[in-house]
């Protein structure tokens, strides 16, 4: 028999990867508005390269995540809680969640990996430029695919915690599923 | 006759009470935010410390047209980050960040917690009204404590920090008065109808 709920580990990734994605948002809206980068003013040095680290983490987080659910596949819900309709929503709204967040993710990188910017993961290990020489219009370009999917990932976490919101108000056991303890 | 047991699903289910349900959930979206947004009030102190000199003079604004052009910026939207750091700093008394950063460290352990807290609401565990008083009761309290800091911080400060204290503290406010009562109200409804 199937578990009713996702595993532990999943949960526990799923609510990392939700407060991660919150504090990249708010802590990037703030880091932005930081002065620009000289040698005299470097407030922007420890925001820029913590929001790059746990972006970086969060596509390993979410590829185990995913790896995860697809290994412990919980019981599907009852009928009487999901609507067909409702069914094929999350499905769509999951998917379109989880390739976002690796878009916004992996735009992120390319972008800073064309300003000639260093990217030192956690501090420690430099990760390379993949060998790209410095390129304004592809920094641009991928920075603008970074802002454009970011808006789109507030658009459909909304929709995500709406859906969540709606079952925890008819209490019909469906968050439960990502709430094991 | 119906059976005085019957229930509907809007009410409650084998697994807990309906209020336990939406009061859980909607501590794990405040949560969730609420440990983000403290997490980021904590970046930033620690950063305003680290990066401004030790004379609290901001250097001057360096504002390179091509810099400016990728970050669609005008010189005087440039020049004026530099003043909000100046600003912030000028404005903040010699305790202010340290006191920030501590509530700030406080508040973000303490909205982690209360995704914990709602979890265990929504499943309905033993302890988790217990533990949600006290969870959203502490974050109240951080709240009041924020507050009464800034008040006494100055003016600008207060601009800043002030509402934002006074919504948390009502939103916190409320949901710890909302499981005591539930929890009453239910008490009650139990030894009413055993």
């Amino acid at each position: 028999m199937q578990k009713q709920g996702y595993s532990s580990s999943a949960v526990i990734m799923h609510w990392l990867l939700a407060v991660s994605i919150i504090f990249l948002f708010i802590s990037s809206w703030w880091m932005l508005a930081l002065p620009l980068p000289s040698d005299a003013l470097t407030y922007r040095e420890f925001p820029f390269q913590l929001h790059k680290n746990l972006g970086l983490t969060l596509v390993v987080l979410l590829a185990l995540l995913l790896y995860v659910r697809f290994r412990h596949r919980p019981a599907p819900e009852t009928t009487e809680s999901m609507r067909p309709w409702m069914r094929a929503l999350a499905i769509v709204d999951h998917v379109i969640l989880y390739g976002l967040v690796f878009a916004v993710c992996i735009s992120g990188y390319l972008s800073s990996a064309y300003s000639g910017w260093d990217t030192e993961f956690w501090w420690l290990v430099e990760i390379p430029n993949w060998g790209y020489e410095e390129n304004e219009e592809l920094n641009m370009f991928y920075s603008d695919v970074h802002l454009w999917t970011c808006w789109a990932l507030l658009g459909v976490v909304a929709v995500h915690i709406s859906g969540a919101l709606y079952h925890a108000f008819r209490n019909d056991g469906v968050v439960r599923r990502m709430l094991r303890l | 006759m119906e059976s005085s047991s019957a229930t509907t699903s809007s009410d409650s289910n084998e697994q807990g009470p309906a209020w336990a349900s939406w009061v859980g959930v909607v501590a794990i979206v405040l949560g969730v935010y609420l440990t983000a947004s403290h997490g980021n009030e904590w970046m930033k102190w620690a950063v305003m410390t680290a990066s401004t000199p030790a004379s609290d003079q901001v250097p001057a604004a360096e504002c390179p047209p091509d810099e400016l052009a990728e970050e669609g910026l005008s010189l005087a939207e440039c020049e004026q980050m530099v003043a909000n750091v100046r600003n912030l700093v000028l404005s903040a008394p010699d305790w202010f960040a340290g006191f920030q950063t501590i509530l700030a460290a406080a508040g973000t352990i303490f909205a982690f917690a209360s995704i914990i807290a709602g979890a265990a609401l929504v499943n309905y565990r033993t302890w988790a009204p217990a533990a949600a008083i006290l969870t959203f009761g502490a974050l109240a309290a951080i709240d009041v404590i924020g507050f009464l800091g800034t008040v006494n911080a100055g003016p600008m400060l207060r601009g800043l920090y002030l509402q934002n204290f006074l919504l948390w503290f009502f939103i916190h406010l409320m949901m710890t008065v909302g499981v005591i009562a539930s929890r009453q109200a239910r008490g009650v409804s139990t030894a009413s109808h055993p």
